[in-house]
């Protein structure tokens, strides 16, 4: 190949990766990013909890959520929320809840982030109402233990979101406080 | 720190290759940046030591970051961006044209490793100096030189071989 030929596709070359687009940031994300940074009650926690297998402790599971086959093929489907699953729990006692995501393949770096209702907290997670870990699915049926503590005698609901690529979707727990 | 945000964002972008990944970088950086607060006042350049850290968080971290690569193309297409913005937006076939190329430019860019690729990415793309980004990455401008030339070859290699350039 000439040299000519090089340096003119050399130049198209450099033409279009100045023309390589970039999506500005989301409206609110920089506010969204500084509340973060300066709180640490809302901080990602970049630990990757380990979702156990599903037989280990079926006996303590007291809320099964399932994520069909259709959660990586659909991302048009509706929460489902029509018919929320719910729970109660004795003021500060701590209760353990167990959630099952069935996954029809492996998700690898998948987001789950669980959000509390007011007055309830997440073991280990004190003062927090959204937290947020970096997991990974296998194939199949998948548990999450999530042990809650009712500080205040009023409910509300947990919502679990689970975000893979550009698709997610959220699951939620109705809990009542006796 | 707010007037380095767009500067931070763009730089994530350019790093991760993806959305969700560069708002990860973004909030990683905000986090470790409110731990240094006293440190960044003192320093007189704060967007390139932001810059500096940022890329060292990216390091740190790229077998994460690499996992998704460059979906640039698609994600604009996504969030509405389609052909909006790009140039010669009055002529709608040889937009669609011009989307193909990048489209393939972006296919190209996920065959590159990741050092060739940020490179490739911060000159061509962003206008950063040779300088800049030894100043960036810690690596010498002779090594950057040569990570270009061997990015762009590449490219050109790959881009000639489909039919995008001729």
């Amino acid at each position: 190949m000439k040299n000519n030929d090089i340096n003119k596709q050399d130049q198209e070359i450099l033409e279009l990766l100045k023309d390589y687009p970039m999506p500005a940031a989301d409206a609110g994300f920089y506010d969204q990013a500084l509340v973060r940074a300066t709180h640490n009650g809302s901080r990602r926690q970049r630990n990757r909890w380990l979702l156990t297998g599903f037989g280990a402790a079926i006996a303590a599971t007291i809320a099964v959520w399932m994520i069909g086959g259709m959660f990586l093929t659909n991302p048009q489907l509706p929460d489902a929320g029509a018919e929320i699953p719910g729970v109660t729990i004795a003021l500060e006692e701590p209760r353990t809840v167990n959630l099952v995501f069935a996954s029809a393949t492996a998700l690898d770096s998948a987001t789950l982030t669980v959000s509390l209702p007011h007055g309830i907290e997440l073991s280990g997670f004190p003062g927090q109402r959204e937290i947020t870990w970096e997991t990974s699915l296998k194939e199949g049926k998948n548990l999450l233990p999530l042990t809650l503590l009712a500080l205040k005698p009023a409910g509300g609901e947990l919502l679990a979101r689970l975000e893979h690529d550009d698709r997610d979707r959220t699951f939620r727990l109705r809990i009542d406080v006796t | 720190m707010r007037p380095h945000f767009d500067r931070l964002y763009r730089l994530a972008w350019r790093l991760t290759g993806a959305k969700a990944e560069a708002e990860d970088l973004f909030q990683e950086l905000l986090i470790k940046a409110f731990g240094k607060l006293d440190e960044l006042v003192e320093i007189d350049e704060p967007g390139s030591w932001l810059c500096r850290v940022m890329y060292n968080l990216f390091i740190d971290e790229q077998r994460r970051f690499a996992r998704r690569r460059m979906h640039t193309v698609e994600e604009c297409q996504l969030a509405g961006g389609s052909l909006e913005g790009l140039p010669g937006a009055d002529n709608p076939l040889q937009d669609n044209e011009r989307l193909e190329k990048l489209q393939r430019l972006d296919a190209a860019l996920e065959q590159l490793s990741d050092e060739h690729r940020i490179v490739v990415m911060l000159h061509d793309t962003e206008g950063y100096k040779l300088k800049e980004i030894q100043e960036l990455t810690g690596v010498p401008v002779g090594t950057v030189k040569s990570r270009l030339h061997r990015a762009r070859a590449r490219l050109r290699q790959i881009l000639f071989a489909d039919g995008t350039i001729s």
